[in-house]
């Protein structure tokens, strides 16, 4: 109660603490409530730690490359090293073995965490920011707005991605920030649209709307203030899940060799299948096993941490 | 009903021409004179060139070329593919789309079948150990890196166990003296699973309705499907074609195990979601108040209002299960739409690539319109003008 | 007349996250063949609990202390689940709070009313449960040929109606009815009461009303029984208890209400809140809003007394004269701050 004496500098409506400090504890304070429903998700916290253990990992390529490891050999694209055949099993020297063009298997999936990182939360961050203004929007103003952008929610609900990437990526090698782009765009207008659309629907029909309205809001502080804060713990679940697409679509077309990436898990297992190394599976399971672990853990980890929110968010799904 | 059906059916033929257009343009926009490319495609002979310029109306302003596309696509004549010169690539397509639509049906509805049973289940023990295994695994199939899980699944049950055959459609050594060619084999299966599925389906209806079906009114209903599975194969093996179905069927057998294995926990999940919300309700305390067995309670109660919300995520979900199933195609060398798709793309056959892509909309169109049909007759709320009457 | 239930001090707990939630304690009472009780108190003050423990479907996080509930002679926590299951609607039939959502949306109302009776009369044809829900919908006065129609095409009445018709289905012996009619408005709520007791009546059975509203109660009951956090304070027959409550809390509550064919009086709100349960004041559960609390009720505990012949009291300061008119100078009128305990409460 303390912080709502009115002083005397400000007026007496004012506040003694700024507005902000104030949203600001509140935040805090939602935050931590929803941090101790999250806790109870036992697979959303199986999820953090995979997150956390993976970040652990990608943030340790700078440190080893630059001081454990020669650039020589060690390099994820270019390096080689003479003094073994390739691909060679795990070693001491190659923890994980080699590819058969010498490179190091730790070492690639290292340098590439960082970057599966950047590519998921990129085209997720892309989808959800599109996603929730045009799901607002929509809501907010319905009629042609709301009908234009439904309609292209349909079709794009119809397009199969990976078969389209693949023909797209075919004639016009993607690179990695396009690639990312793409794919935030193409999720962003998609199905995820309808779903925060219906969140803002139930948001903008209650009465502190109306209130909001009344007062005299602009529809862009309305939506702004009011809609979208609604609307964003959902946005952020559906994040979670947009990160497992964007990280499994790259890993596909990788493999299928139509993206123009130098390295990635993808890559790494697309190497051994051409050439030819993926025929004898169990013997150079070197080849293929890490990078396939990496990318089922890593998109497992955000799918789950999205289980998790989940429980957060729709609170009927929480243990009673 | 009748009104809702068409009015759903405009909407689709509206979406497909949208589709349909963005497919030509997208394709058009692609960096490369595909013109050229394709005129000076080695394969196709020098005195066939001007007839095809004419064909595709190359001398004519962009958008006329789009209209007569247009035209031709309505048509069926999709051009001729130049990886296969001169098959015309609504041929190619044709003989594609069952092989893809019987692994796609049946992939779908197997998962769906898991997916639903494990989600009915695990929501009913929810905290238990059942339920924690099988969300671990469901999400760790679910995010399987699928082109390696179709590897493992084919080491593991075709290079090791040698249970089944490697890959491809047919066995070719099997083939070589058939008196039939696999798409008629493949036709023919089409239609005798067909005239199972629904005769079983009408058995079953007919002679299992009502709220607690005799004993002997179920034994008839059995004995009855038994006999329709019976009488197909009799056909079948009269016709000498039993030998060749099997080989199909054993080749289907890994990819539909593949598909099923990476889409079941999507539904799973959101069964399970959906059931945790439905057991909350009222009627389910009421239900068994009534004393009704736990298993009716499940189903009947529980399960049966579920499946509702369930059904309209797996519309939504329909074209990712698709290029899952395309990617499954291609793992196994399946000649479906998919496979084909991909060795377009990679080919450059521009004719094809567009016209596959094309059917793959299409397909995935008649899904979801089936799908949408399917949930407004589960749900007696929906009075078939898009609303609920709660 | 023989007694067709008992409970003999039923203690009921909830686990939560914050500890141990005393639902119910110490609750004793029994009914006879072809009676009627009333259990009256505020929301939350474990009457549905109470009901629920009679029906053994507790939530999953619910324990039984002690105490038993004796059913026809059974005791109900010693049966099996398959027993206990098919004593339900056979023997013990409810209405439900809710009877709008107590209705599956995706089945016929005249679908599950048979499956009931097929359920628990294997001898029963479908056809024969389909003439029984026929007659069952002409008693409760809903047109028979709207027994294949989904529940969304009944109006709120008309499924409260069918959720009566529901629980007469296989005539069982004991009908709980919880808040029957507070979804509806009060003229169809007065009829439906009335049809209910009316078909109570004819085929003798018994019945538990449970209600936050005093005058539904006073309407239909034979005995009343007047919870409070969890515990009876005050039970006996509907005439004595209604006008010479011996039980403070009786008393306020009384007050709370507006009578409608008795004298004018000034409506009272009982000030304070009901108590936490989690963590209930000792002694007397009730102290705390109490104006003649003493040491006494603060430490000890009441005993569960019979005061007259079938009166039971848990108190240590009785109201002593008749309508109580030494404790109507301590009643307060206004509504204190945060003191909305019952004038206001609107179900739950």
């Amino acid at each position: 109660m303390n912080e709502l004496v009115p002083t005397h500098e400000t007026g007496p409506a004012s506040l003694a603490e700024p507005i902000w400090k104030i949203r600001w504890k509140l935040t805090r304070r939602s935050l931590r409530q929803n941090w101790e429903i999250f806790k109870e998700s036992r697979i959303g916290m199986l999820g953090i730690i995979l997150i956390i253990a993976f970040g652990i990992f990608g943030a340790m390529w700078p440190i080893m490359i630059n001081t454990v490891w020669d650039p020589m050999v060690y390099d994820p694209v270019v390096g080689f090293d003479p003094m073994m055949m390739h691909p060679s099993p795990p070693s001491g020297t190659h923890l994980l073995g080699t590819d058969p063009i010498g490179r190091d298997i730790l070492a690639q999936l290292m340098h590439s965490t960082g970057r599966e990182f950047l590519l998921g939360v990129l085209s997720a961050l892309i989808t959800v920011v599109i996603g929730t203004a045009v799901g607002t929007a929509a809501a907010y103003y319905g009629g042609l707005i709301d009908t234009f952008f439904m309609r292209i929610a349909d079709i794009i609900l119809l397009f199969p991605f990976i078969p389209l990437l693949v023909v797209v990526g075919a004639m016009v090698k993607l690179s990695f920030l396009p690639f990312a782009i793409i794919m935030g765009v193409l999720g962003g207008f998609g199905g995820i649209t309808i779903i925060l659309k219906a969140q803002a629907l139930s948001v903008s029909v209650r009465p502190y709307i109306d209130a909001a309205r009344v007062a005299g809001g602009s529809n862009f502080h309305i939506i702004v203030s009011h809609i979208i804060p609604n609307v964003l713990p959902l946005s952020f679940l559906y994040m979670m899940f947009s990160v497992t697409s964007a990280i499994l679509s790259e890993a596909t077309l990788s493999f299928f060799g139509v993206l123009n990436i130098d390295m990635s898990w993808g890559m790494m297992i697309h190497t051994a299948d051409v050439a030819g190394y993926l025929f004898d599976f169990a013997r150079y399971w070197w080849l293929w096993a890490p990078a396939g672990l990496a990318i089922t853990l890593f998109c497992a980890a955000f799918y789950m941490v999205g289980r998790g929110l989940d429980e957060v968010v729709n609170p009927r799904l929480r243990k009673r | 009903m009748r009104r809702y059906v068409f009015g759903r059916l405009g909407q689709v033929i509206l979406t497909l021409l949208i589709y349909v257009t963005l497919v030509y343009f997208l394709l058009q926009a692609m960096p490369g004179d595909i013109t050229m490319m394709y005129l000076s495609n080695p394969k196709i002979p020098q005195a066939a060139r001007e007839e095809l310029k004419k064909q595709l109306g190359l001398d004519q302003s962009l958008f006329m070329q789009y209209v007569s596309y247009m035209k031709n696509f309505f048509r069926g004549e999709l051009g001729v593919s130049f990886s296969q010169y001169p098959k015309p690539v609504w041929d190619i397509l044709m003989e594609k789309l069952p092989r893809t639509f019987v692994l796609f049906l049946t992939a779908n509805v197997f998962s769906f079948y898991v997916g639903f049973v494990m989600g009915k289940v695990i929501a009913w023990r929810r905290g238990k150990v059942i339920d924690y295994a099988a969300t671990v695994v469901g999400i760790t199939f679910w995010t399987a890196f699928y082109p390696l899980l179709a590897l493992v699944v084919i080491w593991i049950f075709a290079y090791n166990l040698k249970w089944l055959p490697l890959n491809q459609f047919i066995d070719p050594r099997l083939w070589s003296a058939a008196p039939f060619t696999a798409n008629q084999v493949f036709g023919n299966m089409v239609y005798g699973a067909a005239i199972i599925g629904i005769g079983i389906f009408f058995i079953f209806y007919y002679l299992l309705r009502g709220l607690k079906p005799s004993r002997r009114s179920r034994a008839q209903a059995w004995a009855l499907a038994c006999a329709l599975i019976a009488a197909v194969l009799f056909v079948a093996a009269r016709k000498g074609m039993l030998i060749y179905i099997w080989d199909i069927t054993r080749h289907m057998i890994l990819p539909v195990f593949t598909l099923t294995l990476i889409n079941f926990a999507g539904t799973m999940l959101l069964m399970r979601d959906s059931m945790l919300e439905t057991v909350q309700e009222d009627y389910v305390m009421a239900a068994r108040a009534k004393g009704l067995p736990d298993k009716v309670v499940r189903d009947r109660y529980a399960a049966r209002t579920a499946l509702l919300p369930t059904v309209t995520s797996l519309v939504l979900s329909l074209a990712s299960s698709m290029s899952g199933g395309m990617v499954t195609e291609t793992m196994f060398s399946w000649p479906g739409l998919g496979q084909t798709l991909f060795a377009a793309a990679l080919s450059n056959d521009y004719p094809l690539a567009t016209g596959a892509l094309a059917f793959t909309g299409i397909f995935l169109l008649i899904a979801h319109f089936i799908a949408d049909i399917l949930y407004a007759v589960l749900d007696p709320r929906i009075t078939y003008t898009g609303q609920s009457g709660v | 007349m023989d007694t067709l239930l008992r409970l003999e001090d039923l203690t009921m707990h909830y686990k939560t996250k914050a500890g141990w939630v005393q639902a119910i304690d110490n609750v004793s009472f029994s009914l006879h063949r072809g009676q009627s009780l009333g259990l009256v108190g505020e929301s939350g003050c474990g009457k549905t609990s109470v009901a629920m423990s009679i029906m053994r479907l507790l939530p999953y996080n619910a324990k039984l202390v002690k105490g038993r509930v004796l059913f026809g002679g059974h005791d109900l926590y010693t049966l099996s689940d398959e027993e206990v299951r098919q004593l339900r609607w056979k023997e013990v039939a409810m209405i439900f709070q809710a009877a709008m959502n107590s209705l599956n949306p995706v089945y016929s109302v005249g679908n599950q009313i048979v499956e009931a009776i097929v359920t628990h009369e294997p001898e029963t044809g479908e056809d024969e449960a389909r003439e029984r829900v026929k007659s069952l919908f002409e008693l409760v006065g809903i047109p028979k040929e709207r027994m294949d129609h989904y529940p969304h095409e009944y109006s709120g009445g008309m499924k409260q109606r069918a959720v009566i018709a529901m629980a007469l289905a296989c005539n069982p012996s004991l009908i709980i009815a919880d808040e029957p009619t507070t979804a509806l408005d009060v003229i169809v709520q007065d009829k439906i009461l009335r049809e209910i007791e009316e078909i109570r009546r004819t085929i003798n059975m018994s019945m538990i009303y449970i209600s936050h509203d005093v005058s539904v109660i006073a309407e239909v009951s034979d005995i009343v029984g007047v919870m409070y956090a969890g515990r009876l304070l005050e039970l006996g027959p509907a005439d004595d208890v209604f006008k010479r409550p011996k039980n403070p809390y009786t008393y306020s509550l009384m007050n709370a209400y507006p009578s409608i064919l008795g004298e004018k009086h000034d409506l009272v709100t009982i000030p304070g809140e009901p108590p936490n349960l989690l963590d209930p004041p000792t002694g007397c559960r009730f102290h705390p809003r109490c104006d003649w609390a003493t040491k006494e009720c603060r430490e000890v505990e009441p005993a569960w007394r019979e005061i007259t012949k079938g009166h039971y009291l848990a108190c240590h300061n009785p109201v002593r004269t008749e309508h109580g008119t030494a404790h109507n100078k301590t009643a307060r009128r206004a509504p204190g701050k945060g003191g909305d305990g019952i004038g206001t409460s609107g179900g739950n």
